[in-house]
């Protein structure tokens, strides 16, 4: 479903993504993991288009990753929610309604609204909404097309504990569904118990990428190790 | 799915957003009404006059002029400055074009639009094609101000205010698809250093536009317009077409103000096909530099610290500067790191050279015939209001609103003069460079390397002193749009035009600058004194109810 081929972003002389390749099958729920300034965020953004590659191929169900085939196959949740100030909650909702050509979109969206406590507040303004609800306006926005592939950077800050879990059941809810998902994360925990496959990054690179068992195989840190010790185990400074 | 449709519905519930926020409080319209009623007051005063003096026409005027004989150097001058005028904005336009973080979204756009499946070419255009509607809106005011003014003298109709209205709306309207299609064609092809050397050799060739005929005439004054106050610069692209279109009302010839406007329509045209074939994947760099934008907004917000990123020179250099005290003195250290990577020295650095340079070059060749004080004079004018603007401009006032600020144990006017320290000896140190040596080699009255630097420094504060009553004063995005022109206009109808006034007059009698800039210099005191006070007692309010 998603293919990057020898992925390079370069600022300035600086290669902030060295070189990558990886690909996800559809169905798939991978998590990215690194430590601040890994490359997790700049290579989530090459591959939805936000950043400029210096070099490399990516491509999303077989077509180029900045066609408009496909960006109808994925939603992105950023890092940092920005909205529309003047628009609401439902303006929002409506508004990528129609980007995303979404039918019956009224009901999917109050479906959405109620799972992430937005109801009573879909007639407020983006400026006046808090950090955290901006997150979970900009997690809905998401959602609604119902995408084949999701790319989620941080989704969790800003979150209170209550939408942190029913993030973790929506990523359950699709992966029973056969979608794709990109998952950037600290939030080690998070997906530890839902992710097939672990990659770690640093410094620009893919330092690891396997499932969590063969990894811990491999990098000899006895089974019952958590995914937590072999992230810090991984990207220790030598 | 039609992307303009989708992109008009956003707008339109923008719009409606807008308008429900401004009806939830309607005295924040009061201002407003204010400026109808002052324009409305010039056009039914003119209509009054006209049934009992009849009409003063243009005619009546031009018997006038062409009895004089020989153009006059006033109006070459005056038609020359003006276009000078417009020129300037024109170059500020372009230069403005060739930064990197140019760009015409907000990150919600990029969050939400870019990543939709809706047309990027379409979302381009869309943008271009709407920012007509701020020039339209922006040229009627305008339109509407000057003729209030004008009306007495000329025979204003709904055929010519419509005129007058199209030549500064297509001006002001065209500068935004030509940083359109800078962006586009830099965004594929990188090209923006060949646009920034064709800036600079344009400007060049203006510049020499001045200096040529200047020296060429028996004083610089007499005919450093001559060239752009000529009929012939009509010709020149936009300014001149522009005016072409706006003297409707002097030469009354249609065919001419419509030939300029069929070129402006034949210009966008172009312009629109160019950004089509080549807007590519322009939406790739949209990221950087949309939040290079908002982040110089939110500073101004207070909703982020002042960052070293902006228009730095030297923000690789490494410090190792002293502690220079406890408490609020941090807040100075503070700004003195910040500055020193800014520019080559903390205190006194390029920009601030080049500014200094101009004027000590003026005064060189004012000892030569052909060359007059009085564009010295007008130099140093420009700088004063060039420093209001700066002061104005200053986004580290959202810096006020920080715990840091509110919590450094310090008392709050120590910390609100440690804030301005840096900006006050700046502005000191630039003005004493630049005055010193203009006096003494242009032979000015001593008197100026005193007052020169202390008006400058009232204007700097009262530019200061208002961003900050407006940013930290009002919370709310909508009450601090409608009221900040409130204070602006209020400070500048009762407190700068007046002390402005005052120096002119003291010019007039006296024939002398610094008596000008004495007279200035004492109604300014006490504008930049009153800001003072109230910016003063504003930071302190706020400090309280923080606390």
């Amino acid at each position: 479903m998603l293919k990057v081929n020898s992925l390079i972003k370069k600022y300035g002389k600086l290669n902030a993504v060295n070189n990558i390749s990886f690909q996800l099958e559809g169905g798939e729920v991978v998590g990215l993991l690194g430590p601040n300034g890994a490359g997790k965020s700049t290579t989530m953004k090459c591959i939805v288009g936000l950043l400029r590659k210096t070099s490399g191929e990516i491509t999303i169900g077989g077509y180029d990753h900045l066609s408009v085939a496909a960006k109808r196959l994925f939603s992105y949740i950023p890092e940092t929610p920005h909205v529309y100030d003047l628009l609401t909650v439902k303006e929002h909702l409506q508004f990528i309604a129609q980007a995303y050509s979404v039918k019956d979109w009224q009901t999917k969206a109050q479906e959405w609204m109620e799972l992430y406590d937005l109801s009573d507040k879909q007639d407020k303004l983006g400026r006046d909404l808090s950090k955290g609800m901006r997150q979970k306006v900009s997690i809905c926005c998401a959602l609604l097309p119902d995408p084949q592939v999701l790319f989620f950077d941080e989704p969790m800050i800003g979150l209170d504990p209550k939408a942190i879990k029913n993030t973790k059941k929506i990523f359950k809810e699709l992966k029973e569904k056969g979608k794709t998902i990109l998952v950037s994360t600290h939030l080690i925990d998070g997906v530890e118990n839902i992710a097939d496959r672990i990659m770690i990054m640093k410094d620009g690179n893919i330092i690891g990428n396997d499932t969590l068992p063969n990894l811990k195989a491999t990098f000899n840190n006895g089974a019952d190790s958590s995914l937590e010790d072999l992230f810090l185990e991984l990207t220790k400074d030598e | 799915m039609s992307e303009f449709k989708l992109l008009l519905r956003k707008d339109l519930f923008i719009l409606i957003n807008n308008i429900k926020l401004i009806l939830k409080n309607p005295l924040r319209l009061l201002p407003y009404l204010f400026v109808v009623g002052y324009f409305s007051f010039f056009y039914l005063r003119r209509g009054s006059k006209k049934t009992e003096s009849g009409d003063l026409d243009i005619e009546q005027f031009q018997d006038a002029a062409d009895q004089l004989g020989e153009m006059s150097f006033t109006q070459q001058n005056l038609m020359g400055g003006i276009t000078l005028l417009a020129l300037g904005f024109l170059m500020f336009q372009l230069n403005k074009a060739t930064k990197k973080n140019v760009s015409f979204f907000s990150m919600a756009d990029v969050n939400l639009l870019f990543t939709s499946p809706a047309a990027p070419a379409k979302i381009l255009i869309y943008y271009m094609l709407r920012s007509i509607f701020p020039a339209v809106g922006g040229s009627f005011i305008f339109v509407l101000y000057s003729t209030a003014q004008l009306n007495e003298m000329y025979d204003f109709n709904i055929w010519n205010l419509l005129l007058m209205s199209m030549g500064l709306t297509l001006f002001f309207f065209i500068l935004s698809p030509i940083r359109f299609l800078v962006y586009t064609l830099n965004t594929k092809y990188d090209i923006l250093h060949y646009v920034k050397n064709g800036v600079f050799a344009l400007g060049l060739i203006l510049s020499l536009m001045i200096l040529i005929p200047g020296m060429m005439a028996e004083k610089f004054w007499q005919g450093m317009f001559a060239w752009i106050g000529s009929k012939w610069f009509d010709f020149f692209p936009l300014v001149g077409w522009s005016r072409g279109i706006i003297t409707y009302l002097g030469h009354e010839n249609i065919w001419i103000a419509f030939g300029f406007i069929a070129v402006y329509v034949i210009s966008f045209l172009l312009i629109l096909n160019l950004v089509i074939v080549h807007s590519g994947y322009y939406y790739e760099d949209v990221l950087e530099s949309t939040k290079s934008n908002e982040e110089v907004k939110e500073k101004v917000k207070g909703k982020r610290e002042a960052s070293e990123s902006s228009m730095s020179l030297n923000t690789k250099k490494k410090l190792d500067l002293k502690d220079f005290g406890t408490g609020a003195v941090a807040l100075y250290w503070r700004n003195y790191v910040h500055s020193s990577r800014q520019d080559f020295h903390p205190l006194f650095g390029l920009y601030g050279l080049i500014f200094a340079g101009i004027s000590i070059v003026m005064a060189v060749i004012s000892n030569f015939d052909w060359f007059n004080h009085a564009i010295i004079y007008g130099y140093l004018a420009t700088m004063l209001g060039f420093y209001f603007l700066a002061g104005m401009g200053r986004t580290n006032v959202g810096d006020l609103k920080k715990p840091f600020f509110i919590l450094i144990p310090a008392s709050w006017p120590s910390k609100f003069w440690n804030i301005i320290k840096l900006d006050i000896y700046q502005t000191l140190i630039f003005a004493v460079i630049l005055i010193i040596p203009t006096v003494l080699i242009a032979q000015l009255s001593w008197g100026l390397m005193i007052l020169f630097p202390f008006c400058l420094g009232t204007f700097y504060i009262a530019g200061f002193a208002i961003t900050l009553t407006t940013q930290v004063g009002f919370d709310e995005g909508w009450v601090r749009k409608l009221i900040k022109p409130l204070i602006v206009g209020g400070v500048l109808f009762f407190g700068i035009l007046p002390s402005l006034t005052a120096g002119v007059f003291a010019y007039i009698i006296s024939k002398q600058l610094v008596y000008a800039f004495l007279a200035t210099g004492m109604g300014m005191t006490l504008v930049a004194a009153v800001m003072l006070h109230v910016a003063l007692d504003i930071v302190s309010r706020l400090e309280f109810k923080e606390i």
